[in-house]
């Protein structure tokens, strides 16, 4: 009995003594110290790179400029998960603040430090653009021209376009017609909605170590992806799969960021070119610009019948993806498929776009596209009850998705319990229908301290189609190695998947090892990410599992002279049925099969994809799916939100551990509520930075998060389904808390995040109107 | 320029040449490959590279190595021996208090500070003591859980009160 057991992290006692292994310890013999040069202007062309002086600095082993790419040398320079838009140092242009020109390796950091400074670059500025809408007007600015080559595994999820613009991506949803359902609806309502740039700040930062010798690549990095890092360098470094080796130790927190090439190829190529294993560690600045959430402008059209059901919806929604797009073309698709939410709705056009721009280039953070979706549906749906007189739950719960209907991506759906997640979250507030604000007929009191309650929902796609392998390693002690590509970020990954192989295996958690990821030794992973490792990693663990035991009910039934058909396993042991006596265990199974060890190989793919044209298809295996209530006080005369309670729930299907899942939603949540209230990178005329540091930039700490937070999984009773649930809490947040402002004070905020200032300059508003 | 400085780090007095303008943190992991403290921010707002300074707890990433000397330095190294876990630490995993732990040594040596001058904290005293240190994953309530249990067991009772 090991699924859904509460073990603690397999792992523990090395995370509690410090003694656990980043990335960030690793040293090799004779490594330098690798540092980068970056761009301090937003969009230039690079006229001279002259990196002669830092050559001649004692010390230095390796500087890495554009001359070491083109034809002449053999090596492009050029990547990108999508397209290649990326190189590994600024060829011709620079295209934000922070985008690396040059980089050096050198014996330590002062002098790879010095040495940058003594590389000479002259810059001509040519005008940017930072804003996403502004991108897209025939006068922009071009940020790539001509229009960057996409890599053909990406043509059947993303369109290529025609180039001679800034945008990088369009994905199109067509469900019915939009036109007759908003001629049929009593009211139609559009609204326009924005979040900002934020960034992950995992606490460890970036970490490279590269070593390249004897035409073979060696990189120990913090990645959630070392099977896509490995092909990417492959690539790069025109060399076989098979002489990359990606090797990757327990992430200090990733949340996305750690997912897409980033400090790889300038480290191995400092590597190749000094002929020493070089480190760079990022520091928290140049964290802020490697890469971030995309900041969005959402407008929404919702046509609506009087009593409340929803009848169309239209929605343009540009994701701007900075100045490289890394993977936001499928970030805006995968927001732009969930814009729907959890109702159903006949009619729907969706257009969902990723725009290039000057500034830190957008990729993958936690939610993928879908909480800047969450933030415009869900406070929408609030302003159009109220518009309605209708009490905002019976309103959503009107609209619902239920088993058996269609989906916006016209699919049927199933297993969907948004009725009872609904439910969860009203009455965990105690939400009566006037705690809405135009509800309440109790006279309005003039206390400056105001208390609201919010509801929000949230569907969310996790990736499809994706594919996981995994291996069974059978000792001959009757131990288990488990080996796989998947990552442990802190979600505990090694726990749960040593708890899903002890409950396929019949065996104790404790005779399990599973391994790092390491592309030499472990087999194929799409990616630790997409809420996919627990179901995905999980399902080729069990296949694996059923190969490993044909192979062992095989050698036992030799070796005791009965027919499989006679065999059970039980306890780490094979016994024929009935004669429990005559039995064998696992490790004298092996013994007597003399191959040493034996083997089982599993291997999973969930099956999937939506067209080009209509977004009509497959969009996810299984569609998570979570609700949120809270309470919260607003301070009318500073702004400030005081979050009082905050009750998170999320469907799980089967829970493996419970309390790792618990620290899963607890930490989505105060992710979201540092969005909701204050995080926001904040961008200077010139496309600058104005607060890459962890004191001008704040995360949640115990000052910011409320006394009571009570998230629970909702479980299926039966199921065997194992849902992921490292994403799905943190959408419906920020639109929670903006519903509970309304409905405290009265204000309506349409841009994140929702910060004291900006709840201040909108209650003044508000007065002003009032007294005019 | 290299200075030879005496320190004083778990315990061992030994006498190093660093760098004058190295922090404590630089030193602590290049020259005794501690690494149990770590950079998260560099400005001394995460928490993430507190050591204890004569019992107090001190960001080591902006304190220069050579003030510390004199001083007691203690990491989470030397709280504990291998396989006889310090009672907090012990809370920290009955608790389940971190995700990817890159903070837990900041939280567990704050802890223990917080501990030695008021052995009995409210829920809102060690919030308040805490707030310097930061957790990205957001493990705060079990954190809060695992110090409240590790007040209850340093003072030699088996369960807090307050826990639920």
């Amino acid at each position: 009995m090991s699924l859904g057991e509460a073990l603690p992290m397999l792992d523990a006692e090395e995370r509690v003594s410090g003694r656990i292994n980043y990335t960030l310890n690793i040293e090799a013999p004779a490594m330098l110290v690798g540092k980068i040069l970056r761009s301090p202007v937003p969009h230039a062309r690079i006229l001279r790179v002259d990196p002669s002086r830092a050559q001649k600095l004692a010390g230095v082993g390796a500087v890495l400029t554009r001359a070491d790419f083109g034809s002449h040398t053999g090596y492009s320079g050029k990547y990108g998960r999508i397209f290649r838009d990326q190189t590994v140092v600024a060829l011709d242009k620079v295209r934000f603040v922070g985008d690396p020109v040059a980089a050096v390796a050198a014996c330590d950091e002062d002098t790879a430090l010095e040495a940058l400074s003594l590389i000479d670059i002259d810059y001509e500025e040519i005008p940017p653009v930072f804003d996403e809408t502004e991108a897209l007007t025939p006068a922009a600015p071009l940020v790539h021209d001509p229009r960057p080559e996409q890599q053909p595994m990406f043509s059947k999820m993303i369109e290529d376009l025609a180039g001679g613009s800034n945008l990088c991506s369009h994905f199109k949803l067509r469900r019915g017609d939009v036109e007759e359902g908003f001629s049929q609806a009593d009211f139609v309502f559009q609204d326009t909605f924005r979040s900002p740039a934020v960034q992950h700040v995992p606490l460890e930062p970036h970490v490279t170590v590269a070593h390249y010798a004897r035409e073979k690549l060696t990189i120990w990095t913090c990645t959630q992806m070392p099977h896509a890092i490995r092909a990417q360098m492959a690539e790069l470094l025109n060399l076989p799969l098979a002489r990359v080796r990606v090797i990757v130790e327990t992430l200090g927190g990733g949340f996305g960021s750690k997912g897409s090439l980033r400090l790889e190829p300038i480290t191995a190529f400092l590597a190749l070119k000094a002929q020493s294993p070089v480190k760079i560690v990022l520091t928290r600045e140049e964290e802020f610009v490697t890469v971030c959430k995309h900041p969005a402008t959402i407008r929404i059209k919702t046509g609506v019948m009087k009593d409340g059901t929803l009848v169309a919806r239209q929605v343009s929604a540009n994701f701007n993806t900075g100045a490289y797009s890394d993977i936001g073309p499928v970030v805006a698709r995968n927001g732009g498929s969930a814009m729907s939410g959890p109702y159903r709705i006949p009619h729907v056009r969706i257009d969902s776009c990723a725009v290039w721009t000057n500034i830190v280039p957008a990729g993958a953070l936690r939610g993928f596209g879908v909480p800047q979706a969450v933030w415009a549906y869900e406070s929408q749906m609030d302003m159009i009850a109220e518009r309605l007189g209708l009490d905002p739950l019976e309103f959503r719960r009107k609209n619902l998705l239920r088993d058996r209907d269609l989906f916006a991506t016209g699919e049927e759906l199933s297993d969907i319990h948004f009725d009872e997640l609904l439910d969860r979250a009203a009455a965990s507030i105690d939400w009566s229908y006037d705690d809405a604000r135009w509800l309440n007929r109790t006279e309005p009191k003039q206390k400056t301290v105001r208390r609201g309650k919010g509801l929000a929902m949230v569907i969310k796609a996790t990736i499809t189609p994706s594919t996981s392998a995994a291996a069974l390693k059978l000792n001959e002690d009757g131990s288990l190695n488990v080996l796989t590509s998947s990552v442990e970020c802190g979600q505990g990954a090694k726990t749960v998947l040593a708890q899903i192989a002890a409950d396929a295996m019949h065996m104790p958690v404790r005779r399990i090892s599973v391994s790092e990821p390491d592309t030499d030794l472990t087999p194929y992973d799409q990616q630790t990410s997409s809420s996919r490792t627990t179901y995905s990693m999980g399902t080729a663990i069990r296949e694996a599992a059923s190969d490993l035991k044909r192979h062992i009910l095989d050698c036992a039934a030799e070796n005791l002279e009965v027919s499989v058909s006679d065999l059970i396993i039980e306890d780490s042991r094979v016994m024929v049925r009935g004669t429990p006596q005559r039995s064998l265990s696992y490790g004298e199974i092996t013994r007597l099969s003399n191959q040493g060890n034996l083997f089982g190989h599993g291997a999973f793919t969930t099956r999937g994809g939506l067209d080009l044209q209509t977004g009509q298809g497959i969009g996810s295996v299984h569609w998570h799916q979570g609700a949120i209530g809270c309470e919260v006080e607003v301070d009318i005369e500073t702004g400030k939100i005081k979050i009082l309670r905050l009750s998170p729930c999320v469907f799980a299907g089967r829970v493996v551990n419970p309390r790792l899942c618990e620290l899963q939603l607890e930490g989505c949540a105060i992710f979201g509520l540092g969005q909701a209230l204050f995080e926001e990178m904040a961008y200077g005329e010139h496309g600058q930075l104005l607060n890459a540091n962890l004191s001008d930039y704040n995360i949640p700490s115990f000052a910011d998060v409320p006394l009571k937070l009570d998230a629970s999984a909702l479980e299926h009773a039966g199921s065997e389904e194992l849902h992921g649930i490292g994403e799905t809490l943190l959408p419906p947040v920020m639109a929670a808390i903006g519903n509970a402002l309304y409905n405290a004070a009265g204000v309506r905020i349409q841009e994140l995040p929702l910060s004291a200032e900006r709840v201040l300059r909108e209650l003044s508003r508000a007065n002003m109107t009032r007294r005019e | 320029m290299k200075q030879i400085i005496k320190l004083k780090v778990n315990g061992s007095m030994e006498e190093k040449a660093v760098h004058t303008h190295h922090t404590l943190l630089e030193v602590l992991r290049s020259e005794y490959k501690l690494f149990g403290a770590r950079e998260g921010c560099g400005i001394g707002m995460c928490g993430a590279c507190t050591v204890l300074l004569d019992g107090q707890p001190m960001s080591s990433c902006i304190l220069l190595a050579a003030l510390a000397e004199g001083k007691e330095i203690t990491t989470i190294e030397g709280l504990s021996d291998p396989g006889k876990l310090h009672p907090i630490q012990q809370a920290f995993i009955d608790h389940n208090a971190f995700q990817c732990s890159y903070c837990t040594p900041g939280f567990i040596l704050s802890a223990k500070s917080l501990l030695a001058e008021n052995p009995a904290p409210t829920v809102e005293q060690i919030r308040t003591y805490l707030a310097g240190n930061l957790c990205r994953c957001g493990s705060y309530y079990k954190i809060q859980e695992a110090v409240l249990d590790a007040a209850a067991r340093l003072r030699g009772e088996k369960q807090n009160p307050q826990l639920p």
